[in-house]
């Protein structure tokens, strides 16, 4: 599903260079749910704005289902996002004027699906976070886990092929991460691929695999026993 | 752009900042006032300007003479021009197909007396034509006709104010005036279009009849005509400009002459008005626009706080697929649609008081300023493009926002 070769990225602060990634070689197969793990600075972020085409690499390759992606315009890197990829943020990045529907509604505006297609379409993934009486609410009305499972519907509305999920649980409390987990593990078992990143080694542990960071180069890579987060909701 | 979503979006950006939606259309609105109220008085002097010659066929020539200022043909300066009967008749015979009617004019002062009043008005010796040439509506009795010209009757038409400042409430019509001594049969009154006054307080009589009176001789002081109404300005201006040629070869007078024979065109003065006007108009479109400018910098200005603020949720968009053209879109839409509707209200406001007061204002410069259909269009597309340039910058600006920077949640 994702492929990449010796990815390289830098950035200029000033009259130095900052070698954030250095060479990255990375392999993701369909159906995974990998962490992505580091400290911060070990460039875990920049390496998910890379996958997530929100940030273009100095050099390497990147093949996302087969399709190179390389020197996009703003346009086409629009379309393929829109195509390809969801996101889930740390801090949400729900729009506060927009109802629970409206943003779970916006990539399917995005990939231009008739409104009332669109409405039916997110109402099925809201209920699919269980959050279907909430829809009419506003995000200011819902507490951060909910707010953050109104994200992940947003993500899976548009049937992305992977999943990115910046630091999901970083603004929760450990009882609202399990849940939020147990959520992206569900997912995840109806075989969407899934790409976490975090810094917390119990959240790690939730995912199949985890892929170590360390100053730009992966320090190790191993599948491991996925802890359940049910148990603990 | 008749999207639903599109519209929410802009109606609820416009609702959350009520006062900075306000201020900013303002400025637009405030400029579209200004540039309306500008427009409509410059049609009021226009109005003005052309309610004073309305007396007066816009088609008419009048001509008059003086002395020479330069010697000419073994005459010296200074010799006096007379214009005489045969004039009128030289002119009739050498443009038939360009003169409409023509009349010869004699002016004497006029001491009036009916019964204990008395008073001072003017008296004009003319032909029946006058009554065509001088757009003069008769509300009681008969113009001067060919029988008084024939007979050198002593009739008079006066004008409206005569009668009110000396008849008290005796019938006018038949009653006999006595003018310079002499009395005259009344056979008309008449009143004026325009708003001079003093153009009610003249008295026609045959030409005839005054030349007999005042000196048994064919001396005229004037010449009034009409021309062929189907002339542009250009032919009626080289018409004139033929005339002059040739009563100045007749009367032997130097062609670079300019005092000794006078031709006023009213088409002359028609175009001098309208050039003026139009400069006006063109001088305040300019301002106008100018303070449109203003107001559009103040709009881009506060698009550019806008799209700041809005960053983080441009970037969401970015992420979910929005298309750098789809972003434009929406500010574009909001910038355009704040303009047009501030635009509109401060057009109706204009519109509004241009309406109110418009009417009621009737001076010699000014009259009814208003505006026409056209300018209220071009305002409008003028605010399209406005609203346009004032989002324009600030929308590319929003499309090009990096969503990783717009992401970062530092």
């Amino acid at each position: 599903m994702i492929e990449i070769k010796d990815l390289h990225k830098s950035y200029k602060m000033g009259s130095n260079s900052l070698h954030v990634l250095k060479g990255i070689n990375f392999k993701v197969d369909d159906g995974e749910l990998v962490a992505i793990m580091g400290s911060s600075g070990s460039g875990k972020s920049t390496l998910l704005n890379i996958l997530g085409m929100l940030d273009g690499a100095d050099s390497g390759e990147y093949t996302l289902d087969g399709v190179p992606i390389k020197n996009l315009s703003e346009t086409k890197a629009a379309q393929y996002r829109n195509k390809f990829l969801g996101f889930v943020f740390q801090s949400f990045n729900l729009i506060n004027y927009k109802s629970a529907l409206e943003n779970v509604a916006l990539p399917l505006y995005y990939q231009k699906v008739p409104r009332k297609e669109r409405q039916e379409k997110a109402m099925q993934y809201l209920d699919r976070v269980g959050l279907k009486p909430w829809a009419n609410h506003l995000p200011s009305e819902l507490s951060g886990g909910q707010k953050q499972r109104v994200a992940i519907a947003r993500a899976m509305a548009a049937e992305p092929k992977v999943l990115l999920a910046d630091e999901p649980t970083g603004a929760l409390d450990s009882k609202t991460s399990y849940e939020v987990m147990d959520l992206i593990q569900k997912i995840n078992d109806d075989g969407n691929t899934i790409l976490v990143v975090t810094h917390e080694e119990d959240i790690a542990h939730m995912c199949k695999r985890i892929v170590h960071l360390k100053d730009g180069v992966i320090v190790e890579d191993k599948k491991i026993e996925q802890v359940r987060a049910e148990q603990y909701v | 752009m008749f999207d639903r979503d599109i519209w929410q979006e802009i109606f609820h950006s416009i609702k959350n900042n009520k006062l900075r939606t306000f201020l900013t259309g303002f400025s637009v609105a405030w400029a579209i006032f200004i540039l309306v109220l500008l427009l409509g008085s410059v049609n009021g002097m226009k109005n003005g300007f052309t309610g004073q010659f309305a007396d007066d066929a816009n088609n008419s020539i009048i001509i008059r003479t003086g002395s020479t200022s330069k010697a000419y043909a073994g005459f010296e300066a200074d010799r006096r021009i007379q214009l005489r009967n045969d004039d009128v008749e030289y002119i009739s015979k050498s443009f038939p197909k360009d003169v409409e009617y023509i009349t010869p004019v004699m002016f004497k002062g006029a001491t009036t007396r009916y019964k204990s009043e008395t008073g001072s008005y003017s008296l004009r010796g003319v032909n029946p034509n006058y009554l065509l040439i001088d757009k003069t509506r008769l509300t009681e009795g008969r113009y001067i006709n060919d029988n008084d010209l024939y007979k050198s009757s002593k009739v008079a038409v006066v004008g409206k104010k005569i009668v009110e400042d000396l008849y008290k409430k005796d019938s006018v019509l038949g009653s006999f005036l006595e003018i310079n001594g002499l009395p005259y049969k009344v056979i008309g009154v008449f009143e004026e279009e325009g708003r001079d006054d003093n153009a009610e307080r003249t008295i026609y009589a045959p030409v005839t009849t005054m030349q007999r009176i005042y000196g048994q001789t064919d001396e005229i002081n004037q010449i009034s005509l009409t021309y062929n109404p189907n002339f542009d300005l250009t032919q009626a201006l080289s018409f004139s400009e033929r005339l002059e040629n040739l009563l100045k070869r007749r009367h032997k007078v130097d062609p670079d002459d300019q005092a000794a024979v006078r031709v006023f065109n009213y088409a002359q003065i028609f175009s001098d008005i309208s050039n003026f006007t139009t400069g006006l108009s063109t001088m305040s479109i300019i301002v106008g626009a100018l303070i449109l400018l203003a107001g559009v910098v103040a709009i881009g200005n506060i698009m550019v706080f806008i799209i700041k603020e809005r960053t983080k949720e441009i970037g969401v968009r970015k992420a979910l697929g929005a298309e750098p053209w789809q972003i434009i879109k929406l500010v574009l839409l909001e910038s355009i649609f704040t303009t047009v509707l501030a635009g509109f209200f401060g057009m109706l406001f204009a519109s509004l008081i241009l309406g109110i007061i418009g009417p009621n204002i009737d001076t010699p410069a000014f009259a009814n300023p208003s505006v026409s259909i056209s300018t209220v269009v071009t305002a409008t597309i003028i605010l399209v493009v406005a609203g346009v340039l004032a989002g324009l910058i600030p929308s590319i600006k929003a499309a090009n926002v990096k969503p990783i920077v717009a992401l970062s949640d530092k």
